[in-house]
Order: C-alpha cells, then sequence, then structure tokens
C-alpha cells in the first residue's frame, strides 16, 4: 500500500487521553471508556483483534480505523475512493474483513502492511448495499447486502457466489452458531434466516412480533438466536433446538433496539437509539441495565467485544466506546 | 442555419436527459433498501420519500424520525432541491445524530440527477 494511504494521527490525538467513568446504579461494577477518533469519520462497526487492538470502520470517510486502547492513540487505512465500510470482523487468518459497501467489494486489510485487497461483487449486484459478515468454520467468508442479497466468498480462490434473499430486500445482520449454523435477519422483511451453507438456501423463521424490524442477530453460547427488533424495539430469542421464541421490551418510551451481541457469560449487549444507550440484558433474571452515553446522539450501531470487554462505535460522535465487565488485572 | 443545428443537438439534449433520468434510477437502487417512492408502501425502515421535494422535513405522517429530524419539522424546515443537494453531500453533517447511515455523494452530478429522479411524480 501507498504510504500516503496510511494516514497516521496526529500528534494532537495521539495526546487525547481516553475519557473515563463509572456507570452508576449497574448490577456490576461496569467501567465506561470512551476513545476519540477523527472528526467526521462516522465510526460504527468494530472488531476486537488477536494482538489487542481495535479495529473500526469510518463509514463517513472512507477509512477502516485500528485503534490501540492501551494508549487511545489510532491509525487509519483509507480504503479507496468512494469507499463507505460497514461492517468488520476478524478472519481466521488474523486480518480485518469488511463489508465495503462504497466500492461494492469485500475488503481485506493486511494487518502488518495494511495493504488492502479488494474482492468485488459481480456486475449484476452492483448496488448490493454491503452489509454484514461471518467466517464459517470452514473459512468460508459469508456477508449481507440490504438490497436482498448474500454472498459467499471463498478467501482462498476469490470464488463468490450471490444468493437473492428469498422475500427480497432488508438482508442485514448476520450471525454463526457454535455447531456453524448461519443466520441473518431481514430488517425491511421482519423475519430471521437460517442459510444452508451446502445449497446456499435460505429458510425464513418468523418472529412472532409482527413488523418488528429484526435487524441484527448474533447467537449465544447453546446456538439460540437472539434479534435486536428495529420496530417493536423488543430483543428476542429463538431457540432452533424446539423452534421456540421469547421477546422482551426494552425499558422506556419507544426504545429502538439497534444492536445486539451476546458475551463469552452469555448476556445480551444491546443498544437503543431512543435511549441513547448501550443496554445490558441478562437472560437469567430478565433485568437490563442501561448505559446511557454522555453525549447526544451516539448512534452505536452495533455492539462486539471479547472476555471482559464490550466494544461499539459512537457513529454520531465519532468515539470508540468499551465498557468493561470484569475489572481489569 | 441555427434551426438545423438545433435538430442536430436534439436527439443528444433528449438522450442526456434520459442519461440523467437513468443515472438518477440507478443512484436511488441502494436507497430502495429502506425507502420507497411508491406513496401507498409503508412499513419500511425508512420514510416514503413519495413527494419528498417541497415537503417539511419529517414530513411523512406515518414514519418515527429520528431527534434531529424531529427537531427540523418543529422549526418548519422544508426540502427544497437545494437543502437536498447539500444533504445528499454529507448527510449527518447537516443533521448530526441523524439515525440514517450513509456516506455521502460526492459528485455534484450524481446528487442533482438524484434529486431530479426524486423530485419527478412519475418516479416509482
Amino acid at each position: 500500500m501507498n504510504r500516503r494511504q496510511f494516514l497516521k494521527t496526529s500528534a494532537g490525538i495521539l495526546a487525547t487521553p481516553a475519557l473515563t467513568r463509572l456507570a452508576g446504579a449497574q448490577e456490576g461494577p461496569f467501567r465506561v471508556k470512551y476513545y476519540p477518533v477523527t472528526p467526521g469519520m462516522g465510526s460504527r462497526d468494530t472488531a476486537p483483534a488477536p494482538d489487542g487492538t481495535i479495529w473500526f470502520c469510518g463509514q463517513r470517510n472512507g477509512a477502516l480505523g485500528r485503534l490501540d486502547p492501551r494508549d487511545g492513540s489510532f491509525k487509519q487505512v483509507d480504503l479507496g475512493k468512494g469507499a463507505a465500510p460497514h461492517g468488520v470482523i476478524i478472519g481466521p487468518d488474523g486480518a480485518p474483513w469488511v463489508t465495503e459497501g462504497g466500492q461494492n467489494a469485500i475488503a481485506r486489510v493486511d494487518p502488518g502492511d495494511h495493504k488492502v485487497t479488494l474482492f468485488r461483487l459481480p456486475e449484476k449486484e452492483a448496488y448490493a448495499n454491503l452489509n454484514t459478515a461471518v467466517f464459517d468454520k470452514s473459512g468460508i467468508f459469508w456477508f449481507t447486502g440490504q438490497s436482498g442479497i448474500y454472498g459467499r466468498l471463498d478467501p482462498k480462490s476469490g470464488d463468490m457466489t450471490m444468493f437473492k434473499s428469498p422475500r427480497g430486500r432488508g438482508t442485514y445482520g448476520i450471525t454463526i452458531t457454535p455447531k456453524g449454523d448461519i443466520w441473518y435477519a431481514s430488517l425491511a422483511g421482519n423475519h430471521i434466516a437460517k442459510i444452508d451453507p451446502v445449497t446456499g438456501n435460505a429458510t425464513v423463521v418468523e418472529p412472532p412480533t409482527p413488523n418488528q424490524g429484526a435487524r441484527r442477530v448474533w447467537s449465544d453460547s447453546r446456538g439460540r438466536i437472539w434479534v435486536s427488533e428495529w420496530n417493536s424495539g423488543n430483543v428476542s430469542m429463538h431457540d432452533p433446538a424446539d423452534g421456540s421464541w421469547k421477546a422482551w421490551k426494552l425499558p422506556g418510551s419507544n426504545p429502538r433496539t439497534y444492536a445486539v451481541y451476546v458475551d463469552d457469560k452469555d448476556k445480551v449487549w444491546l443498544t437503543d437509539f431512543s435511549a441513547n444507550a448501550i443496554v445490558r440484558f441478562d437472560p437469567l433474571t430478565e433485568k437490563f441495565n442501561a448505559f446511557p452515553s454522555d453525549k447526544a446522539g451516539a448512534n452505536v450501531r452495533q455492539v462486539n467485544g471479547r472476555p471482559g470487554e464490550v466494544w461499539g462505535g459512537e457513529s454520531g460522535n465519532d468515539r470508540l466506546v468499551v465498557i468493561q465487565t470484569v475489572a481489569p488485572a | 442555419m441555427r434551426w438545423f443545428a438545433f435538430l442536430l443537438l436534439l436527439p443528444m439534449l433528449a438522450s442526456g436527459s434520459v442519461r440523467a433520468e437513468e443515472d438518477g434510477a440507478r443512484l436511488f437502487t441502494p436507497c430502495r433498501a429502506c425507502h420507497s417512492l411508491d406513496p401507498v408502501e409503508r412499513g419500511l425502515p425508512g420514510p416514503n420519500l413519495a413527494g419528498v421535494v417541497g415537503r417539511a422535513i419529517g414530513g411523512d405522517p406515518a414514519f418515527d424520525y429520528s431527534p434531529v429530524l424531529r427537531k427540523a419539522r418543529d422549526d418548519g424546515l422544508r426540502w427544497d432541491v437545494a437543502r437536498l443537494q447539500t444533504f445528499l453531500a454529507d448527510p449527518a453533517a447537516m443533521f448530526p445524530g441523524l439515525w440514517m447511515s450513509m456516506r455521502g455523494i460526492e459528485d455534484a452530478a450524481e446528487r442533482q440527477a438524484l434529486v431530479r429522479f426524486l423530485a419527478n411524480p412519475a418516479s416509482r
């Protein structure tokens, strides 16, 4: 990659300390920290990397960021002209893989030299509106496009196959269960669906709440699918083992549930745009704890994490936020 | 002679207009994931955009807008061609905290084509 593409942060930003505060009246001694990044970046989806850094998408400026939480410094990798990265995940190769909607491509960024490799979608899917991705257990990259497609990419051969979502537009969040099953959510289609990785066919499963706006999905350790329902303001849970559903309304008036993530303790983390908060849900006690942002309009569009940490990108404030769920050693 | 030149130009002008229309329709393709221009189509993740040019910001009565757009509506702001073009260049710059998430359209000609498409009552 051209060195000019690799934009180092200014000394001023490097010197910016992470802002820390203790969340009051919560179930545990959770510590909330904020990391400012480049203004106007639109910092959104995050992915914790094996080396401790956090990759994050700058949808507004077309960059993939890399934060070092140890000192708050960050770097940016320019993904190309017109780039608008939406989602990022870490591949089996340790590299960040990006659903890069601006160039209608899957982007791999080398974690060493930050070289960008693009896997462009076929011309007939020129406006896929790429959204989110997961790797399956055999190393195939599965991704969604909000125009109503999903696809698979073999990173070794570069072969890409596209599939039409059975009910058209809306294909959004995607997740993989510990067993290896792949599920996605359809925001405009108001359902979730399971993909057969062999045939590529998707089977629709209807949540019990009509027009719920299933936006994102995440599996827990038992393979149950947790769903953030944008329209209904619910978090719901589908157990494929018995076909059952449960749903809980988030607290407050008119909640808007955007993102869902299940941590290593099977606690469920959500974001609520109405409350401007990250919200923790304990499936055992069925209680919610809210962590409102200290700035208006945070708009955390995705939650991710690693043991002891829950991460989000405040896309409206150009900051990353971490909630430490265990005291740092 | 001038008439002759004009007649020669006509097909070019017409094809330019068709191209602009096609550009607008093409540029609207990714927006269709959340928006519709069919006035009867409701319940999508974004507001219905039929008749958006000229109406109040936050003006789809069936849609629950972000706080920043509700405020714009309460302030009496309306969508006109110029404001829409500025908005599409960087939506979050005009309305910080907007719930909709997209990178702006850098090319002014593309923004104009998209707004022309939105302003055309025949567009679907």
